[in-house]
């Protein structure tokens, strides 16, 4: 339910590692197979012919320069990626402008908090579940919830989702909003060491 | 339901794909580390080079000096396994980007929301069910759950049968009861030897 960008997520895993899959096959390689060790040597002579004609032109100073701005830039791209993974928490679940003629200006918010403790509350009394975690996300346009129930050992996941689905109703009805529901019934480690409810 | 608005059933759809699907954030996260890192410490090597100071921790120039010439600087039995090294690593990332990455879950039919259940959530409910059907105690059940294959094996008490095709259709109606298909198929295995009842 977070925004975590996945696309960008496999698109650079899979270039960082064809990237390295091609160094270690070459240095594989360069050791194993003599045409393939004169060949690393002729292409590392001639990169280094060219960066040295390059440091001619314009000075060396000018090109430690310009390298350790690629650097700098590279570190920053990676460190906004690193900062994109798994966001999307959201404090608000309904933000309603009322735009619509006849209606009075101004803004009614209900906070994701309303919405979150209405439903932990009444998740908390049921026997079936050891825990019930309730979060908002922004996703895809829209605020959405989150719930993670962490039933009993036994407690069959068909109706635990149907009566949780039940309570997430009766909450469009209170709130006289349909907002995306995401159920996960989840096997926590607490879930897993208590015992199996014997007298249900 | 007058008066509710919102409708969601294509976020919904999307919801269900991702939460069934893993984000490869562990691997990126680990990945993006390691290459920030390295990053800062070649754009330092590189700005004390540009102002003409000592090297902190590499020589730039050196290194890339001995790289040009590293197969024959570094004997083969050093080079080959490191190259394999790099390359298997390569080789994880690689695959943790192309492969499908499904997660031990299952998608649960709802009207209203998105539901998924944790294969262990559903693999202890069969279990339970198996076991009333087999009509044995709860440490003779053992139920695996995966994505194509559902294997329950029992062990029954000494003395009493127990009937395969019995369990095997109790669970495949719990199991197609619970989760939206492609149903795994159910697969029934009976001890040969029996254990005193519990």
């Amino acid at each position: 339910m977070n925004s975590t960008p996945r696309a960008l997520n496999r698109i650079l895993l899979a270039l960082f590692g064809l990237v390295l899959m091609a160094t270690g096959a070459a240095a594989a390689a360069a050791a194993l197979i003599p045409e393939a060790a004169r060949t690393w040597r002729a292409v590392s002579s001639s990169a280094a012919a060219g960066i040295r004609s390059l440091g001619v032109r314009g000075g060396e100073d000018w090109l430690w320069v310009l390298l350790a701005l690629v650097f700098l830039l590279l570190a920053t791209l990676m460190i906004i990626w690193l900062a994109v993974q798994g966001r999307g928490r959201t404090g608000d679940f309904i933000q309603d402008r009322g735009q619509e003629p006849g209606e009075a200006a101004g803004t009614v918010t209900i906070t994701a908090a309303a919405a979150e403790q209405a439903l932990k509350v009444a998740l908390q009394d049921r026997r079936d579940l050891v825990n019930a975690a309730v979060t908002t996300w922004r996703f895809r346009g829209t605020s959405a919830l989150r719930i993670r129930v962490y039933p009993r050992q036994g407690a069959a996941p068909a109706r635990v989702a149907e009566e949780v689905a039940g309570l997430v109703e009766a909450l469009d009805l209170v709130l006289g909003h349909r907002a995306p529901v995401l159920i996960s019934i989840s096997a926590g480690a607490r879930a897993r060491f208590t015992h199996a409810d014997r007298v249900s | 339901m007058s008066g509710i608005t919102g409708s969601n059933a294509g976020v919904t759809a999307h919801a269900l794909r991702r939460e069934l699907h893993a984000s490869r954030a562990v691997p990126s996260v680990i990945t993006g580390i390691l290459v920030a890192a390295a990053c800062i410490l070649l754009f330092l090597e590189a700005v004390l080079k540009a102002v003409g100071d000592p090297p902190f921790l590499i020589d730039l120039d050196a290194v890339a000096a001995a790289l040009g010439r590293l197969p024959g600087l570094v004997p083969a039995s050093v080079l080959v396994p490191a190259g394999l090294l790099v390359f298997i690593l390569g080789l994880v990332l690689a695959l943790a980007a192309v492969l499908p990455g499904r997660r031990a879950r299952f998608a649960v039919p709802n009207a209203r929301a998105a539901v998924v259940v944790d294969s262990e959530i559903l693999a202890a409910t069969l279990a339970r069910r198996a076991r009333l059907a087999a009509g044995v105690g709860p440490e003779q059940v053992l139920v695996t759950v995966g994505r194509r294959r559902v294997e329950v094996s029992v062990r029954p008490t000494s003395g009493i049968p127990v009937d395969a095709e019995a369990v095997r259709q109790a669970v495949e109606e719990d199991l197609r009861g619970t989760v939206a298909g492609p149903f795994p198929t159910v697969q029934v295995t009976i001890a040969p030897s029996g254990v005193i009842g519990q």
